[in-house]
């Protein structure tokens, strides 16, 4: 199913951010999301997820027939979206294994029925999470970590993506992953995406990324170049190219005029 | 029989004296009798003494109940304090009343005086016990219990001890626990307050640390209506440690007060405190703290942790922490504490990931105080304080 933004307005505090986003991602597609500092790159992820810091004024966004900007976060996870953090939080105390046996859970819970009726057993959760750590090259001590405490930066990734390969979204969004990643931890976390997409030809996935690095190893089939809280252009792969080499200032001014 | 019991208030001072006992604890009774009437109240900024008054207690040596949770691992000698005044009186007199002087506290005299109950702990040197000792105090007959433990570990001694208040009655328990650490020795303590939610819970407890030995100290406060714990680790010996972490509930209608005091007096001695608390309700705890460095003190290190979780917008909990410096020479001193609600980027983190946000707060809150639970040394016994915990949240 499509992800469908429309006109979509938000604000932290009394500033607004977005000022009117329109974008469509359609499944199976890889759709990156490129754009300057500053641009609302991170806020529409985090609006488009439900975080509490951001009010959206107005505009709409659907998924599977439902404007998710409706439901409570919980709810729209298991509709199939998945955010990758940028900075994702740590939680002393609650291991890596104890957090994701409690998502998959809460993915596989039906309201009416018996949580005990639904889990997944013990044996087959041990066994997933086990060859998704592998596949990730985490070892398996991770698993009794308390999640991203003390973690390094290319940890936090990894665990991310162990996340998302475990709870299996049908829309990922990734906000700028690549962040804080060195070119091995880079590939790694590339590779898991892949990994899924392979498995999941229809999953959609939107890349929300400063530069075309990351794209060069998860490959877009769209960009759309986000400034001042709009989308601004939309192309093929070739655009993160040009971009990559031209910087952002051509098509600012393009789009707004040379104002300097 | 049923007389009525007569008020502690209302007790002479050869009403205290008890015949079998000899001339020395018989004085030693009489001096703290004569604290309990004469002494000035305690200068407590946060406890309501009026939920502790003397005129309401009853004078029954009846009114506790010890029981053993455990085996008594072997080689360790457990008996009641009374038993051991008699079977091993030098030793009683060495100790008893070093560590929790008579004269603490009006309530600390009341415990000197009119104790019946409680345990008398001794390791001999050198020797490590194998297995946790669990010592569990519940209410008898009568409404308030005074009991007190004297705990003697010997030069090289290892124990791993739980001593925990449990069940319903009372309301009253005046308890004193005195924990004796020889050189070189290594208490893990865990103390426990579990009563049921009508208890007055008023505890002395403190700790003597040897040259070179190590408490380390697991407290955890969910029960009673009242709760008022004097807690003090005497860092006397040079090299001495004391590892000290704490987690408190109080939910609807509980007050629960802690004051733990950490004394630093001898050379080189190393100190770490986490307490962690959650409020719920109309609940209230405070942490009413104080880390004195004494001037002989050198070398020193210590840091203090206190964090305070709000479940809900009338609960309350107050931190009061004091730092005392007599010396010039502190390697290392740090304090940190937070208190709040519980963290939206967490929250927002976990629901993201489909977990609905009551599960996500009851997850938080459970991790919160995981490190402290996870010290609780006996499987069954930490798998309920957990569940108990759990099912209050």
């Amino acid at each position: 199913m499509e992800l469908v933004i429309k006109d979509l307005h938000a604000n932290i505090g009394d500033k607004e951010i977005l000022k009117g986003v329109n974008l469509t991602v359609t499944p199976g597609t890889i759709h990156a999301i490129m754009g300057p500092n500053g641009s609302g790159k991170s806020t529409l992820s985090n609006t488009i997820m439900g975080h509490p810091s951001y009010t959206v004024t107005s505009g709409e966004v659907w998924y599977k027939g439902q404007n998710v900007l409706e439901l409570p976060v919980d709810e729209r996870a298991k509709l199939g979206l998945f955010l990758a953090f940028q900075y994702p939080v740590s939680i002393p105390g609650v291991t890596v294994a104890n957090f994701l046996r409690a998502a998959v859970n809460a993915h596989r819970s039906v309201a009416g029925k018996d949580t005990r009726e639904t889990a997944i057993p013990m044996a087959q959760f041990r066994k997933e999470i086990r060859e998704k750590m592998s596949a990730l090259g985490v070892d398996d001590g991770f698993a009794r970590r308390y999640l991203n405490d003390g973690f390094s930066g290319g940890e936090k990734k990894r665990v991310e993506i162990l996340q998302m390969s475990m709870l299996k979204p049908s829309m990922a969004i990734m906000d700028e992953t690549d962040s804080g990643l060195d070119i091995d931890a880079l590939k790694v976390v590339s590779q898991g995406v892949n990994t899924l997409l392979g498995q999941n030809p229809d999953m959609g996935v939107l890349v929300i990324t400063h530069y075309q690095r990351l794209l060069n190893y998860i490959k877009p089939n769209r960009v759309s170049v986000m400034m001042e809280g709009r989308i601004v252009r939309e192309g093929g792969p070739e655009l993160a190219l040009e971009l990559e080499e031209r910087g952002y200032d051509f098509i600012r001014e393009e789009v707004f005029g040379n104002a300097n | 029989m049923l007389t009525k019991l007569p008020v502690i208030a209302a007790l002479t001072a050869q009403d205290i004296v008890v015949a079998s006992e000899p001339t020395w604890l018989q004085q030693w009774r009489q001096a703290a009798w004569q604290h309990v009437n004469e002494g000035a109240a305690p200068l407590w900024r946060r406890t309501d003494l009026t939920a502790y008054a003397l005129a309401d207690m009853e004078f029954t040596a009846t009114a506790s109940e010890s029981q053993l949770g455990s085996a008594i691992p072997d080689g360790v000698v457990v008996m009641p304090l009374s038993q051991a005044v008699r079977e091993h009186g030098d030793l009683v007199k060495a100790h008893l009343g070093s560590a929790v002087a008579f004269n603490a506290s009006k309530y600390a005299a009341l415990n000197a005086a009119t104790w019946r109950d409680g345990w008398f702990v001794y390791v001999p040197k050198n020797y490590e016990a194998s297995v946790p000792l669990h010592l569990l105090q519940g209410f008898g007959a009568g409404n308030t219990l005074v009991a007190r433990n004297l705990v003697v570990l010997e030069r090289g001694a290892q124990l791993s001890l739980i001593e925990q208040y449990a069940g319903d009655g009372g309301p009253f328990a005046v308890v004193a626990s005195e924990l004796i650490l020889g050189d070189g020795a290594t208490l893990q303590y865990t103390s426990m307050q579990t009563w049921g939610a009508n208890v007055h819970h008023m505890g002395h407890q403190v700790a003597k640390v040897g040259n070179d030995a190590t408490i380390v100290w697991t407290a955890v406060n969910t029960g009673a209506a009242h709760q008022h714990i004097d807690a003090e680790t005497n860092l006397v010996g040079n090299g001495s440690r004391v590892n000290w972490t704490a987690a408190t509930v109080a939910g609807e209608g509980q007050r629960l007060l802690t004051a733990p005091w950490l004394r630093h007096v001898g050379r080189a001695t190393e100190a770490h405190m986490d307490f962690k608390t959650v409020v719920k309700g109309s609940g209230y705890a405070t942490f009413d703290g104080m880390i004195k460095i004494e001037g002989g003190s050198t070398d020193t290190v210590t840091r203090l942790e206190e964090h305070a979780l709000h479940l809900s917008p009338q609960a309350r909990s107050d931190s009061i922490p004091g730092l005392k410096i007599d010396t010039n020479n502190v390697q290392k001193a740090g304090h940190a504490s937070t208190s709040g609600e519980v963290d939206d980027e967490q929250l927002f983190y976990m629901q993201a990931r489909g977990i609905p946000k009551s599960d996500a707060v009851h997850m938080i809150v459970m991790g919160f105080f995981e490190s402290v639970l996870d010290r609780i040394p006996l499987d069954t016994l930490r798998e309920q304080v957990t569940a108990d915990i759990a099912a209050r949240i």
